[in-house]
């Protein structure tokens, strides 16, 4: 399984699964959660990135979400695209899916 | 803390909790440890009271059942609840060493374990949280058959079935295992 | 078939009110994820990449008609239309809201299902020979000795939360269809020297991270003593099996460890001490089970029938079909079909509701309501009469379900991998897909033969990769997904695991490696029968080596 990555100043978001419906979701500017990762709040430093960690992990205490963790994005391009492979399928959805969602 | 026996709460507990390193007090009901139990084997069956003893749950209850029978008492422990070697020490001295006593689950006691507890051959339980009672009634709601033949008095579905069976055919009941 | 009575029936029920209460109070957050999971795990619910996973329990593989529709229903309710048949002879549907789930699994019990214990620490879901009960080369039907364990193992009290999974599979023929030497206990029946029929018991075996062909550790159980030693095996690996490290936590660790010799001391002496108590099964009991897989009312044939030696003749395509998806059945005049669920370049082992209420129909029609699902991901018309056929093959191929590749190098088993799976390194279905078509081209497909490619997308070896005659693990290098291969496993009664060929490649070179493995063989085999296996056992890895790494 991919490793969480270490803080650091990389571009990064934080991600999570919905705890309803299971699906992946993003952490925005103003503390909600979104499917899209466009919308997703994107920091660049230590602490910013711990501080969004801990209002995530707040709120899977609040059994909102389920395991939050930090991944890195590329923030050049729009939306972010996440550097790891694995969290890229998160975002797309699997890579055979040629059926769409009822 | 909730102690629950027989699915009723109770208000203290009658055995008293002895460190290793503490001394035994003169009277009452204790709970010991096996390590203590190891070495003090004389003194604490020479007290007049009645004893308890706190199993480590790795213990090979094959070299400690015989001895089974002189405590009042039997504390197994699930240090996580998905630890589940004690079920396998409760059945073994329920049914194989036809330990009597007091059976008591201890750790990470949860609702949804309650049912497996039971049917293992506990019948007593400290449950940490305050609606114990509660939840334990309900845990013993979970089903109304057991599929399998275990210490804890109720009748299998294969013997159940048996019982039908025979009942249909004119053959004598079988006695509940 | 078995049809549960009343008390079958109330306890999944109960089961789903029980879940259903555990659900209310995860939402309502009385119960953390921590204390949740186990509870969810039990009842079939993963959380994946993109959704949370259900995976629902086909016990033994064997289905009726009936249940398939349920299964229909419930994928287009709950799911997008489809489900996934798995290695475990399970169903798994991919997009499950948590909110969703009691009541996906209540509709499950309607049709006398449940996903019950198809995760979690516990015994899991019992697999089988898919031919039970029709194969010719049969001793007795596994079936009946599954659903002893079945109901033996649910809601095991002292069983539920074990240091790890236990897998049990049966099989009743002395050709091994169910992979009994890579589980946790494989039962393979067979007769003694006095003519009974009991159980060899092999324990120990399995795949993932430390693969082990399992051993023997009793050559002859009787029948009546089977569920006494097996509660003697899980009891002394449920207090000795190790619990400090999740990656030694399987019996066949233990029994490493311990030796079989240990063991089986330490097993013969427990069932010494129980083998005369409540678990020893009544020749009654028995009997009870058995009826209920009685054979279905085989008409008596004789001779062959002439629409299917017609249709032979004069349908090349029929014959094609015909000659690699059906087997050999107990009863004159009947086949096996196996529905390949392997279209070249469609995800292994999918299924639409449209095609699983399509193959209800068939089986009504021509195989007494029943279907049976592979550890290979396909399904199976267990009795369908020669001269059905040709109706059969029609009626399959209008739903895509035809294609004439079973055992082929098409027919490729693939875990769900990186685009479902949380645990994964790599993708599975798509280097599948590119493989399969490779060997679209049916000539090339038939001419090598038999061949084997079983593809996991991380170490967990969910797609059997260590028992492929090809085998594919995915592994991440830096970031991307790379594939190591091995050659000459095997899962059948001659078990072997398959040995490494060098270093792990990228997508491309993966699937070109494979076309080379494939050329090399065919370059070098004695005759068009001797199968990939056998020249591997012959001529061993340099040639498959070279030929990868060197020409490369
Ligand atoms: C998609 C979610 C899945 C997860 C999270 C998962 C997880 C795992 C893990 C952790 C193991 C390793 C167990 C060990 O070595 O102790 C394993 C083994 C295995 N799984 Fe899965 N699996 C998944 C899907 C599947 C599917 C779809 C199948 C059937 C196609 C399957 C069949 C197996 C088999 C056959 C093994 C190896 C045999 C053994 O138990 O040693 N799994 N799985
Ligand atoms: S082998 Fe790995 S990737 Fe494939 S399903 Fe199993 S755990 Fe997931």
């Amino acid at each position: 399984m991919a490793k969480a990555p270490k803080l650091n100043s990389q571009p990064q978001i934080v991600t999570a699964n919905d705890l309803r419906s299971g699906d992946t979701v993003y952490l925005t500017v103003t503390g909600g959660w979104t499917r899209r990762i466009a919308e997703a709040a994107v920091v660049a430093n230590v602490e910013a990135g711990a501080a969004l960690l801990a209002e995530a992990e707040a709120q899977a205490k609040q059994n909102i979400v389920v395991a939050p963790y930090l991944i890195p994005v590329d923030a050049s391009v729009t939306p972010p695209k996440p550097i790891q492979y694995r969290e890229v399928l998160r975002a797309e959805g699997p890579s055979t899916e040629t059926r769409p969602a009822a | 803390m909730s102690l629950l026996k027989h699915g009723r709460l109770v208000g203290e507990d009658a055995f008293q909790p002895v460190a290793d390193d503490a001394a035994l007090p003169a009277s009452g009901a204790v709970l010991v440890t096996y390590a203590r139990w190891q070495v003090e084997r004389e003194q604490l069956t020479g007290r007049n009271a009645p004893l308890g003893i706190l199993l480590p749950n790795n213990l090979d209850v094959l070299d400690f059942g015989a001895e089974a029978e002189r405590f009042d008492l039997i504390v197994l422990q699930f240090p996580k609840f998905s630890d589940g070697r004690a079920y396998s020490q409760a059945r073994l001295l329920r049914e194989r060493f036809g330990y009597r006593g007091e059976l008591r689950a201890t750790g990470h006691v949860l609702q949804d374990q309650l049912w497996h507890m039971q049917r293992s051959g506990f019948d007593a339980f400290e449950i940490p949280r305050a609606d114990a009672v509660e939840a334990f009634a309900k845990a013993s709601r979970t089903f109304s058959h057991v599929y399998q033949p275990t210490g804890d008095g109720r009748v299998s579905v294969l013997k159940q079935r048996l019982a039908a069976h025979n009942n249909k055919n004119g053959r004598s009941q079988e006695a509940a295992e | 078939m078995y049809q549960y009575d009343e008390i079958d029936q109330t306890m999944v029920e109960e089961r789903v009110a029980q879940f259903r209460d555990q659900v209310a109070r995860r939402l309502t957050g009385e119960i953390s994820e921590d204390e949740f999971k186990p509870l969810r795990l039990q009842n079939g619910l993963y959380l994946q990449l993109h959704a949370y996973m259900l995976r629902i329990a086909i016990p033994y593989g064997t289905l009726s008609s009936r249940q398939l529709r349920g299964l229909a229903q419930i994928g287009c309710t709950y799911d997008r239309g489809w489900g996934h048949f798995t290695t475990r002879q399970n169903l798994q549907y991919n997009w499950i809201k948590l909110e969703d789930a009691p009541a996906a699994l209540a509709d499950l019990a309607k049709v006398q299902m449940h996903a019950i214990q198809t995760s979690g620490n516990c015994i899991r879901n019992t697999t089988t020979d898919q031919f039970a009960g029709a194969a010719h080369d049969e001793i007795e039907d596994p079936r009946v000795w599954c659903e002893i364990i079945r109901q033996w193992s649910t809601f095991h009290p002292e069983f539920s939360f074990l240091p790890r999974k236990f897998k049990i599979a049966v099989t009743g023929s002395p050709n091994d269809r169910a992979a009994v030497r890579v589980h946790d206990i494989g039962l393979r029946m067979h007769k003694n020297d006095a003519g009974e029929i009991g159980f060899e018991v092999i324990v120990g075996g399995g795949l993932g991270r430390t693969p082990f062909i399992g051993k023997t550790i009793r050559d002859f159980l009787p029948k009546q003593d089977l569920l006494s030693y097996l509660e003697a095996i899980l009891r002394v690996y449920n207090q000795f099996g190790r619990r400090d490290n999740l990656f030694k936590a399987r019996i066949k660790i233990l029994v490493h460890e311990i030796g079989i010799e240990t063991m089986r001391e330490k097993v013969e002496a427990e069932f010494a001490a129980s083998k005369h108590g409540a678990l020893k099964l009544p020749q009654e009991a028995i009997d009870q089970i058995a009826v209920q897989f009685a054979p279905p009312a085989f008409e008596t044939l004789s001779g062959i029938s002439a629409e299917y030696a017609n249709a032979f003749r004069t349908d090349f395509e029929f014959g094609l079909w015909a000659r690699r998806n059906t087997f050999k059945h107990k009863q004159p005049g009947y086949s096996i079909v196996t529905i390949s669920l392997k279209k070249e370049g469609a995800p292994p082992g999918d299924a639409s509701a449209e095609q699983m209420n399509a193959v209800a129909d068939i089986a009504d029609r021509y195989s007494f309501g029943e279907i049976r699902v592979t550890h290979e991901q396909n399904l199976v018309l267990p009795h369908v009469k020669h001269s059905d056929l040709p109706a059969v093959f029609k009626a399959l191929k209008a739903w895509d379900l035809a294609t004439p590749n079973v055992g082929l190098a098409s027919d490729i088993i693939a875990c769900p991998g990186l685009d479902y799976c949380a645990l994964a390194n790599a993708r599975s279905i798509p280097i599948a897909q590119q493989i399969a078509l490779r060997f679209k081209n049916w000539e090339r497909a038939h001419d090598i033969g038999e061949l084997k490619i079983k593809i996991s997308g991380c170490i967990n070896a969910c797609g059997h990769h260590h028992v492929g005659h090809i085998g594919i693990l995915g592994v991440d290098k830096a970031g991307e997904e790379f594939y190591q291969i091995t050659l000459g496993g095997s899962a059948d009664d001659q078990a072997a695991l398959g040995d490494l060929i060098g270093p792990s490649l990228n997508t491309h070179d993966a699937v070109d490696a494979i076309d080379t493995l494939v050329e090399t063989y065919l370059r070098l085999r004695k005759s068009s029968d001797e199968r990939f296996l056998d020249t591997y056992r012959r001529i061993g890895i340099a040639p498959f080596k070279e030929a990868v790494y060197v020409s490369a």
